[in-house]
């Protein structure tokens, strides 16, 4: 789920773009912003950062004692990304292997759907090997599959999130 | 649930969004492929294709029209997202929507869904 949030972030500008004033030290420390959001990559609270949408605000400058440099509070509103519990969504196929299916949804690059959570589909095994049912209905690379998220984890190093599906419920599987 | 009470956005609210700061950026630069995140162009990918309303206005009305009936920010986007086509299936894509002391019958559940069908065919 897309979400737009609003945040308050510290934004630090070096002392020597300090001589700028007005419109030329919004703009730096706009840029600065932008940078420190594209770095940010994730959190576990508002999941993957996309875009700043608007500037809302720009606080006081706070001195840094020993570097000089001056710390902005920036109020500003984003869109981001992050995934939950009991949610349906549309993920593409990208790996099938005899246990199970890996599926992607925007920068969430891991979700599991066990052979357990698709009770109805069977492993056809060969050189792009798939899941089926007996209807005929595929699960194969680069197939859009409509599936419940049953749990969720965000890993703290890599600043990812992965997540696990399941099958299991109507009007679910390839769309 | 937490996810209840942020503002939500559909995927197709998403890729207009996107595509917009996508323009500004290759106006801007010679490179624009370089300065967005690898987020970024996932997301956009994933939106351009999971997208069941390109036209603004379109998207506009699908907003519009979900937000007359008293619906979660979540809720709303999941239904303007996968575009159920009966009441059955809004209600599996959505459960909250049928529980204890929600206004929503099926009559008024099959009106919502009749008028976003609506939108779709004059795209």
């Amino acid at each position: 789920m897309f979400l737009k949030v609003q945040l308050q972030w510290n934004v630090i500008i070096p002392s020597e773009s300090l001589d700028a004033k007005g419109l030329a030290l919004q703009k730096a420390i706009v840029v600065r912003l932008l940078e420190d959001f594209s770095t940010k990559k994730a959190t576990k609270d508002h999941g993957y950062f996309l875009s700043v949408t608007t500037l809302d605000s720009i606080g006081e400058g706070r001195v840094r004692q020993h570097t000089g440099d001056v710390l902005f509070p920036v109020t500003f509103s984003g869109l981001t990304f992050k995934i939950f519990r009991g949610e349906i969504l549309e993920a593409t196929v990208h790996k099938i292997l005899k246990h199970g299916v890996f599926l992607r949804c925007g920068p969430v690059e891991n979700i599991y759907l066990s052979y357990q959570k698709m009770t109805d589909y069977r492993y056809v095994p060969g050189e792009n090997p798939i899941f089926m049912n007996e209807k005929m209905s595929k699960i194969e690379k680069d197939v859009a599959v409509r599936l419940m998220v049953i749990g969720t984890k965000y890993m703290e190093a890599e600043r990812e999130f992965q997540a696990v599906a399941s099958l299991e419920g109507d009007f679910l599987g390839p769309v | 649930p937490e996810f209840l009470k942020a503002k939500c956005l559909m995927n197709c609210e998403v890729a207009l969004i996107l595509e917009r700061k996508y323009e500004q950026l290759q106006q801007m630069s010679d490179d624009p492929v370089n300065q967005v995140s690898q987020v970024f162009e996932k997301s956009l990918q994933y939106v351009q294709r999971f997208s069941r309303y390109k036209n603004p206005d379109a998207v506009r009305q699908v907003r519009e029209i979900l937000s007359r009936y008293e619906l979660a920010e979540f809720e709303l986007c999941v239904l303007g997202n996968l575009c159920p086509e009966t009441v059955e299936e809004a209600i599996a894509m959505v459960p909250s929507i049928k529980s204890r002391g929600r206004v929503h019958d099926d009559e008024a559940i099959e009106k919502m869904l009749t008028d976003l069908s609506l939108i779709k065919k004059f795209e």
